[in-house]
């Protein structure tokens, strides 16, 4: 695997700065300065970023509810997503979005989306206009458990592979579609195996484990840069939060619980980066405090930004509309 | 005591080596209809119980769903990891409860969790996994048939099994790690996806079986030098910059040129110093121990290793004396 | 300009071909759009099968080749929801979506999606795509395959809808909406395929959003659009022969719709009828009606008719299907009871 010093930093970075910002959301939720409703990735961060650490800008992901990891892996600006959250003017969607929809297409962020399962579709189309214009582009589609079970996504993965198309399908089993265990709403309990209906390679993987995610995807999204294909990785894991804040997760034990913290994905990684001598102890404290202070400045740049004018319920909805 | 514990690995069949090779995806489903069969043949042969580990996709739920069998099928009772730590555990529950036999689906990996936790107990081993050596291709029924008649002593089994050999992994002198197949040293300094697939990122590899009708690590030496199961000695073989090139399918369709400076037998007992590095140690293909170069790491051959079924032998066995034939007047 | 007399047909195929030789980025797919593919007859020798449903040879796939003009597995969400995708990087697709009454099957994409995602991303992306798609009953077709359906789509923001009714407007409207960098719902009425009219060899577009007044008239006005404009042309031409001279205004867009000429025709002639196709409740008619009323209550002579389709899935038997669809006599009868 293709793993250099600079790169095990920026994923560290890049995790922590995903966990710090759902942990800020978090409490801003509960504090009541949050209109709407958010759904969090913390302890999802290794896929997003184990992924996303293979595509470049010019590259394209399509994204879930819980978006904000994707976003940020991706590179959509803190600050923006922050002030989008909130719903300012100075969203990354001019608040006119919020936390479901943060996007930024020249980043090659195509949103988070609301509607489950939907993201499979948009995929296909990133990918056959790479393949149109003959671009070595590739589109990651990141989609749940849940999502698994929409038919779009059964519709899409079949197109792509049609097609061959070069997107990566990456579910995210975090075991529930919001209360319901994967073990019930998926009949035949596993979501790799799909990829041989649809004749691509089908891969399960510890989504707890960026070093796991990080290797698989590399391989993934070379054979798909490669015009060889779509492939389907299942990374399985947890999240920390319930599906949206305000769920009490009644349906995960405390057993459970305490299982997945033990697994926790960035402690898991600076462990091994530190043991092994490629990060040391001081440049974790470092990238900690600047992280931390990233958050806090986004924070404090969504609260002083201004709401958007009522104007704008009316701009945006076309590009011409006479 | 006729019980007997089934081991099935959810995972297996589904790493990275579906990008990396032309493996094919493993699917649970059909895990599901081999232990259906199973369940089928050991209820045909009047085992009462079968134990069973539990696992998060529910394979052998899904096995048993719809069936009517007279046996009692019981889950043990255990926390899941959904990681290797569970087959270990549920392994040592059935050391502990002393069942007649384990089967399990899985490929090497799998039989060496077991093996970590339990020696003593007969295993039949049926492969579900990728490059197998350990586990045979074995049809389920009559898996379950051999197990069904171990389990009831319908045939003495012990005259029919073969005692494993096992691979020690020493590290700093303490026991890591145990293979039954194979101890490879990867360059790649992280576990990462587990397999190895490039020999270019592999070092030292330290044999139990030298294998040249598999593929995987085990045929490299295989090709220097074949050792089967039964032959006391064991291998290690040096790659890189060598003398002697070897032409070996190290994965599903994945054919190399793999470059040996040297290779030695080992005999039962003896021990190789593996060359001081940053690495990844892999034991039966797959990576799990990352080790530093001021580590000292040893590989030790014994016999040590599980009690393992030979089915084919034991059925013909039970033929010759006759164990399912009833004379009808 | 030389101008020709072609079909409805051949005028929206032109479209596509003069806009896929302009600009690189128009691809065209659905179900058979070109059809055989990967056979060795068929794709092998650069023929296709179909070149759309209901026999509509293209010839787009031999020219363009099957990068570009691309058969589909018949799963609407996954192409519908690719035109929405490809849209927003960079293509401009055509997505055929065989018969509106499939919208049941892929209605999250264009709804959810395509419509949707400028706004919901602060204006930061744009989906120009083109969604064609065949309406409208007297094909004897039944309930699944003969709607209309055209006032669902816009009553959603961030579509537009255009429904032609000749093929000079076909052609131009078509080129237009492929060129326009918003999602837009193309509706073609089947029955107007083999129409004729002229048309000229040469490039044009006909802004969207732009009524056109198909014939003048005092004394009443009919807003229409699609194949009832046909139907209201010969209402006039009876009506005119009793001395009642109709305006007639097709508005070939719904979304935008020119309300300016619904209104000054309106002011005009004092008295309005819609006819539409499409089912009554909460539908173009009743948007009309909703305008004039609103806009220019005080100029009404009459109260506002609508002639429409009932509301009823449409039938298949033939007789039933013709009571179903608004009919010439209806029409005149209508315009009568006000004028005379």
């Amino acid at each position: 695997m293709s793993l250099t010093k600079e790169k095990m930093l920026e994923a560290y970075a890049t995790m922590k700065k995903i966990r710090l910002f759902e942990e800020k959301v978090a409490g801003l939720f509960a504090e009541g300065k949050l209109p709407g409703f958010v759904h969090l990735y913390a302890g999802e961060e290794a896929i997003a970023t184990g992924v996303c650490a293979h595509l470049s800008e010019r590259d394209y992901i399509t994204s879930t509810h819980r978006g904000h990891g994707h976003c940020i892996a991706k590179g959509v600006d803190i600050n923006s997503m922050m002030a989008e959250v909130y719903g300012k003017a100075t969203g990354a969607c001019k608040g006119k979005g919020g936390s479901m929809h943060i996007a930024d297409v020249d980043k090659g962020m195509l949103g988070a989306n609301g509607i489950v399962g939907a993201g499979g579709p948009l995929a296909c189309g990133s990918g056959l206009m790479a393949k149109t214009l003959g671009t070595d582009q590739v589109t990651v589609c990141f989609f749940g458990d849940g999502a698994a079970e929409q038919g779009t996504m059964h519709e899409a993965m079949n197109l792509a592979c049609c097609w061959i198309l070069p997107v990566v399908f990456v579910c995210e089993n975090n075991g529930y579609a919001e209360s319901t265990p994967w073990g019930y709403h998926c009949a035949a309990k596993n979501i790799a195996d799909r990829g041989v209906a649809y004749d691509m390679p089908g891969v399960t993987v510890d989504g707890t484990d960026f070093f796991a995610i990080y290797e698989t995807a590399e391989e993934a999204i070379g054979r798909a840069r490669r015009g060889e294909g779509p492939s389907l990785i299942e990374c399985r894991g947890f999240r920390y939060y319930g599906h949206f804040e305000g769920d009490a997760m009644l349906y995960v034990t405390e057993e459970e619980k305490k299982r997945n913290r033990a697994r926790d994905p960035i402690e898991n990684f600076k462990k091994r980066a530190t043991e092994r001598g490629l990060l040391s102890e001081e440049q974790i404290a470092e990238l900690d405090s600047k992280v931390a202070a990233i958050i806090e400045e986004a924070f404090k740049f969504a609260e002083k930004s201004a709401w958007p004018e009522n104007k704008e319920v009316l701009t945006d909805v076309y590009v011409n509309y006479p | 005591m006729s019980t007997i514990g089934i081991i099935a690995n959810p995972a297996s069949g589904k790493d990275i080596r579906r990008l990396v090779t032309h493996a094919s995806v493993f699917d649970n489903l059909e895990k599901s209809h081999i232990l259906r069969r199973v369940f089928l043949a050991i209820d045909a042969l009047g085992v009462p119980q079968v134990l069973y580990m539990p696992d998060y996709d529910g394979l052998v739920e899904k096995a048993l769903k719809g069936l009517k069998l007279s046996l009692k099928a019981d889950q043990l009772h255990m926390d899941m990891w959904a990681d290797e730590r569970d087959t270990t555990e549920a392994a040592r529950q059935f050391c502990e409860m002393d069942v007649g036999c384990i089967i399990t689906l899985g490929g090497d990996g799998t039989n060496r969790a077991v093996a970590k936790a339990c020696s003593e107990i007969p295993i039949v081993a049926i492969s579900t996994g990728t490059n197998n050596v350990f586990p045979s291709m074995i049809e389920g029924t009559v898996a379950g048939m051999a197990a069904g008649m171990a389990a009831r002593e319908m045939v003495d089994v012990d005259r029919f099994t073969y005692v494993a050999k096992r691979l020690e992994v020493y590290v700093d002198d303490q026991m890591a790690e145990i293979a039954l197949i194979d101890v490879v040293v990867c360059t790649e300094l992280f576990v990462g996806s587990r397999a190895l697939w490039d020999p270019h990122r592999i070092r030292e590899i330290v044999l139990a079986r030298a294998e040249p009708d598999c593929i995987g690590m085990s045929c490299i030496g295989g090709l220097l030098h074949p050792l089967g199961p039964r032959d006391p000695q064991g291998m290690y073989v040096r790659l890189g910059g060598g003398n002697t090139t070897v032409l070996a399918p190290v994965g599903p369709g994945l054919i190399s040129k793999v470059d040996t400076r040297e290779y030695r037998l080992l005999s039962l007992g003896e021990e190789v110093v593996l060359e001081p590095a940053a690495c990844t140690i892999a034991v039966d293909g797959e990576r799990q121990l990352e080790v530093f170069a001021h580590q000292k790491i040893r590989v030790r051959l014994t016999n040590r290793g599980p009690r393992v079924v030979d089915v084919r032998r034991y059925l013909y066995e039970a033929s010759r004396r006759g164990v399912l034939r009833t004379v009808v007047k | 300009m030389a101008a020709r007399t072609i079909t409805f047909r051949e005028a929206i195929n032109e479209a596509m071909r003069l806009e896929m030789r302009r600009d690189p980025t128009v691809i065209l797919f659905g179900e058979d759009v070109a059809g055989g593919a990967t056979l060795p007859h068929m794709e092998g020798e650069n023929k296709e099968a179909w070149g759309g449903v209901l026999g509509v040879r293209t010839g787009l796939a031999p020219e363009f080749g099957r990068n570009r003009v691309l058969d589909t597995p018949i799963s609407e969400s996954a192409f519908i929801g690719a035109a929405v995708g490809a849209a927003s990087t960079g293509l401009r697709p055509i997505a055929e979506l065989m018969f509106i009454d499939f919208l049941g099957v892929c209605f999250d994409q264009i709804f959810n999606q395509g419509a949707k995602l400028r706004y919901m991303f602060g204006g930061k992306a744009q989906v120009p795509m083109v969604v064609r798609s065949m309406i409208g009953a007297g094909f004897r077709a039944a309930a699944q395959h003969s709607g209309c359906l055209y006032s669902i789509f816009t009553h959603i923001p961030g579509l537009k809808t255009v429904v032609p009714s000749t093929p000079y407007d076909a052609k131009g409207l078509l080129s237009a909406a492929i060129r326009d960098n918003d999602p837009v719902m193309f509706f073609e009425h089947k029955l107007l395929y083999d129409i004729e009219g002229e048309v000229p060899e040469d490039n044009y577009t006909i802004p969207l959003g732009e009524a056109e007044v198909k014939r003048e008239g005092s004394d009443a006005t009919i807003v229409t659009v699609g194949r009832m404009v046909h139907f209201s042309l010969e209402a006039a031409e009876k009506l005119a022969n009793d001395g009642v001279n109709v305006e007639v205004v097709d508005l070939r867009s719904l979304s935008p719709m020119d309300g300016d000429t619904i209104l000054d025709s309106v002011k005009k002639t004092h008295r309005l009828v819609v006819v539409d196709e499409d089912n009554p409740r909460c539908s173009l008619a009743t948007d009309v009606i909703a305008l004039v009323a609103d806009q220019a209550f005080d100029y009404l002579d009459a109260p506002c008719k609508m002639i429409t389709a009932p509301h009823t899935p449409v039938p298949f038997s033939p007789g039933l299907e013709d009571a179903y669809i608004p009919s010439v006599e209806s029409i005149v009868s209508t315009v009568k009871s006000f004028t005379g």
